[in-house]
């Protein structure tokens, strides 16, 4: 059972107006989908139907039992027939008929122990994490105490000296033994809501804490707490079902247990009666698995991490690829997309993350892609590195990824990897998440080294060194851990991993982005000053447009998936083409010219699964008229730029 | 080193909530059921045996509450938890040592052989992510771990001792065999442990897997992994140690928490097979009321499950470098 500890909050991805009408929105917004998502799991609806039967059983056992379960009224023993389905007991009670009398004791343990543990373990859960401080710390320790202390044996012993223990004894010895495991997640998972926005403003509003818990935080955690229930209700069946067969409790009980317990005394199994030790052992087994398919199905709903999705390939029939262009037509390019297509599949129908995209990249040219988030660019870039996958999700369904001359969307794994790091490498955005947390900064370069090379121990460490002084980091940090090193530090090992072959093309997604903005500044003039030293490409993906003004050669403008505008840096700064270039030049101020007042874009990108009629910034521009949405737009050449705009003459 | 220390602190504290339960059990119940097993041994043993057994279970209180309690934890301590009623006049620290090693070599070693081979399998159901091993394999041990232990172990009697008669079905050694360090002992003390061991195994080895397996998926999404490919690693090597290695760490705290679960269904298991271990006396002075016996085997079974967690903590050391630097 792990923690669906991320899903619960991903309704709150999306930043809301305000936190208010957010609540309400979110509730409704959930119910609705966590109810449509379990009717497509399979294993929800086969533990709800299970559950459902064994309700109905519990509720009329008088109606389905055609005996009473306790009267010893027929012979013993005797083999199933048409009479007795599973035959009769040694006492001569109808087997059948126990087992389904005994349903409902079985049931009604199992909800009212999982109702008290979830109650509790949500008042000390969320109590912990909310109130925190030293409550916390304490609360903490006793949910952890009694996680690791032997519940079972625990219970014997006190089953031992109250030896005539009721069904509500029964139900809060195991209610109150049973909440550790479920506070301790709804404790994590309250520590990482109070952080929130939503949380913050209902204290700054000056809430009560009783009213923050039950209406702002309670209904964040609906699923979390569904599955702490239902943690608790397995644990409840199995254990209680466990004490009944050693025969603590009353042994008069009409349970699964106690018939189990009557089985084993009587040697059932020896005594040709298997039907009488097998039948209530799958009952709880069964009942348990419906309880334990419920739990992993919400597992499934809320971490969607845990569900494969396929992309139907049929959707995007390949185009008959173009023959290969001569070999040495063009020296000067290291790479050559052409029409590269990104696909990836949701619930619904699969969205067009990249609509072809075509660019050349000159030896040691220095491409900087800008645009929003969400407007594909990682996803292209990801996709030109072929390392798309989780997380980041996405196939390439069309197109041609030329590396010197060879197209890398063909390419075998095994050639692949040929190819990776020797001549292509990937600096990430956060050297914290691309490094390795258990591996030193050596190790991590070491195995780059052995997959590519026959460098020797020594070789290596000596290369390390000197890739670590390239980008001045003193080389005492190379056998540290990631953790031990300074954020800037960690950013530079990762760009220094990244030399180690010295290859043709460095892919960089927004290396500088987790750091302030003089370390960004040294850090982008020491890329800029490895790159002319060494004479690697490099494609550069970023947000930040006036970050890469003073370094890039050239600039392509993304949106929506889409090639906006292609042209050299300092073209499009002077000149932007493209009403979108012209809005994330207006979104920044300009360190040289003017005072003049910053302009955002209004609205936000579109929904890449319904993309907009036309020309898809359309809606957002201020230039726009009915002409723009008629038709897809295609890039005109305009003075050397590419631009996606069929206003362009006048806008430009 | 804080982290050590810290889990250190923890298993100390962990044990005296447990001593102290065990104290205070008897003295909470209602009616005294200890007062009239105390009636069986006036007479047979000495008077300080039983003051000893007095104060453990709260009987005659001519002492204070803190007092006694003080009293009691230096016999535990001192490993003097009293003398067993069952196998009078036995002390109950010789009893429970001789079940142990019993325990320790059928449920210590089957729960090890079920983690480690079940963190393997989640871990390849994960890498092969979808095919046909992982997609069919969730639902199976969904259901396998919610099977009762006792059950299966009657089922496994019921096919494989009583129809087939492959294998023994009760005790831990043939009766007419001598106890002792031989080939001929061995061999008969494996066959019988072998249907108990299956049992637990095939009961507790799905919750490892499908924990291992989430994690696996979780870790796979990360950085580290995607720039593994990116650095053209073989397949292999980042499933160990890229995936692998960062995904077994969760699997550590979810074995210490898990462990209780193993330990519930062991007992039960030793009931069944009439095993001679740890589980199977703890049950059975709990039929004969010989609460003496019964606490100090709570008691070992409890440091028993702590070791085994400070056991996990310090491969977590081992495995983890950030838990080295913890401050």
């Amino acid at each position: 059972m792990s923690a669906p500890s991320i899903g619960a909050t991903d309704h709150l991805a999306t930043p809301p107006v305000g936190p208010a009408p957010m609540v309400a929105e979110v509730r409704q917004g959930r119910w609705g989908d966590l109810w449509r998502a379990i009717r497509r799991n399979k294993k929800a609806v086969a533990g709800a139907v299970i559950l459902l039967v064994f309700t109905v059983i519990a509720i009329f056992p008088g109606q389905i039992a055609p005996y009473d379960g306790q009267a010893m009224i027929f012979q013993p023993a005797l083999p199933p027939s048409w009479h007795h389905l599973l035959g009769t007991t040694a006492q001569g009670q109808d087997i059948f008929s126990q087992l389904i009398w005994g349903t409902r004791l079985s049931l009604v343990i199992a909800l009212a122990v999982g109702a008290l543990a979830t109650v509790l373990a949500v008042l000390v859960g969320v109590s912990a994490g909310y109130i925190g401080g030293g409550t916390d710390g304490f609360l903490s320790l006793v949910t952890d105490v009694i996680l690791v202390l032997p519940i079972f044996p625990l219970i014997i012993v006190i089953a031992a000296y109250e030896k005539n223990a009721g069904l509500l004894t029964l139900v809060v010895v195991l209610g109150v033994l049973g909440w550790s495991y479920g506070a301790r997640q709804l404790r994590s998972q309250t520590l990482s809501l109070r952080r929130r926005d939503f949380l913050e403003s209902a204290r700054v509003r000056g809430e009560r804490k009783s009213y923050v818990i039950l209406f702002e935080i309670l209904p964040t955690m609906t699923s979390l707490i569904l599955a702490t229930f239902l943690g608790a209700a397995i644990y409840a069946v199995l254990t209680a079902a466990g004490l009944q067969f050693i025969g603590l409790g009353d042994p008069n009980s009409q349970s699964w247990g106690t018939m189990l317990y009557w089985a084993q005394n009587s040697e059932a199994l020896f005594a040709g009666m298997a039907w009488w030790a097998i039948a209530p052992g799958l009952c709880i087994a069964l009942l348990g698995a419906s309880f334990a398919l419920l739990n992993y199905a919400f597992d499934e709903i809320s971490s969607p991490a845990l569900r494969v999705r396929k992309l139907e390939r049929s959707r995007f029939p390949r185009a008959e690829p173009p023959p290969p262009e001569p070999a040495g037509a063009n020296d000067e390019s290291v790479l050559k997309v052409q029409d590269l297509t990104v696909a990836y599949a949701t619930d619904a129908s699969p969205v067009v993350a990249v609509d072809p995209v075509t660019f050349d990249l000159a030896r040691g040219e220095f491409l900087a892609i800008v645009g929003e988030s969400g407007c594909g660019k990682s996803t292209l870039l990801y996709a030109i590195a072929r390392l798309l996958g989780s997380p980041l999700p996405g196939e390439i369904v069309g197109g041609r990824v030329l590396f010197q001359g060879r197209d890398l969307v063909l390419l075998e794994a095994k050639e692949l990897r040929r190819v990776r790091w020797r001549d292509i490498s990937v600096v990430m955005q956060s050297a914290m998440n691309a490094l390795n947390p258990v591996l030193t900064v050596a190790d991590q370069m070491r195995d780059a080294c052995e997959a590519h090379s026959d460098m020797s121990k020594r070789e290596i460490e000596e290369r390390s060194r000197e890739v670590l002084r390239l980008v001045s980091i003193d080389p005492i940090h190379l056998h540290s851990y990631p953790h031990q090193l300074s954020g800037g530090m960690r950013q530079r090992a990762m760009i220094a991993m990244a030399l180690l072959f010295t290859p043709d093309l460095v892919i960089m997604d927004e290396p500088t982005s987790a750091l302030d903005v003089v370390a960004q500044r040294s850090l982008m003039v020491q890329i800029k000053e490895l790159q002319e030293r060494l004479g690697f490409a490099v494609i550069f993906v970023t947000h930040d447009m006036s970050l890469v003004s003073h370094f890039s050669d050239r600039l392509l403008v993304m949106y929506a998936g889409q090639v906006a505008e292609l042209s050299e840096t300092r073209d499009l700064f002077d000149r932007p083409l493209h009403p979108y270039s012209q809005g994330l030049l207006g979104a920044f101020p300009s360190i040289r010219g003017p005072k003049v007042q910053l302009l955002g874009i209004p609205g936000s990108p579109p929904d890449l699964a319904r993309p907009p009629a036309g020309c898809r910034f359309a809606p957002r521009c201020p230039h726009a008229d009915a002409g723009c949405v008629e038709a897809e737009v295609p890039l005109f050449g305009v003075n050397g730029s590419l631009v996606r705009c069929v206003k362009h003459e006048t806008v430009g | 080193m804080r982290f050590v220390l810290r889990r250190l602190g923890f298993f100390v504290i962990t044990l005296w909530a447990a001593i102290t339960l065990n104290f205070l059990i008897p003295r909470l119940m209602p009616g005294n059921p200890a007062q009239a097993m105390m009636g069986q041994y006036r007479g047979r043993i000495n008077p300080q045996a039983i003051h000893a057994l007095e104060i453990a279970f709260g009987v005659n209180n001519h002492q204070s509450l803190l007092s006694s309690y003080f009293t009691y934890l230096g016999n535990v301590f001192r490993g003097r938890f009293g003398i067993s009623l069952t196998f009078f006049p036995d002390q109950v620290t010789h009893e429970v040592l001789q079940a142990l090693p019993w325990t320790l070599a059928l449920v210590g070693v089957t729960t090890i052989l079920a983690f480690a081979l079940g963190t393997l399998i989640g871990l390849l159901a994960a890498w092969r992510r979808g095919g046909t091993l992982d997609s069919l394999m969730p639902p199976i041990f969904v259901i396998t771990s919610s099977f009762p232990y006792f059950w299966l172990a009657m089922l496994a009697i019921w096919l494989f001792s009583i129809r087939f008669h492959w294998l023994p079905s009760s005790n831990g050694y043939s009766i007419t065999d001598n106890v002792g360090w031989t080939w001929t002992f061995a061999y008969d003390a494996f066959k019988h442990a072998l249907l108990p061991a299956m049992t637990i195994l095939v009961t507790s080895i799905g919750a490892w897997i499908l924990t291992m397996r989430n994690n696996t998926i979780t870790v796979l999404t990360e950085d580290y992994v995607r720039m593994a490919r990116a650095k053209g690693l073989r397949p292999w090597r980042i499933m160990w140690t890229y995936a692998g290695r960062n995904a077994i760490l969760p699997n550590l705290t979810g074995f210490a928490m898990s462990l209780g679960f193993v330990v519930a269904g062991a007992i039960l298991v030793e009931f069944v097979f009439n095993y001679p271990g740890v589980g199977w006396m703890f049950l059975h002075s709990v039929e004969s009321e010989d609460y003496a016996l019964m606490q100090g085997l709570f008691l070992l079974i409890t440091v028993t499950v702590l070791t085994a967690i400070l056991a996990a903590d310090v491969a977590t050391v081992i495995l983890d470098p950030r838990t080295r630097d913890e401050r």
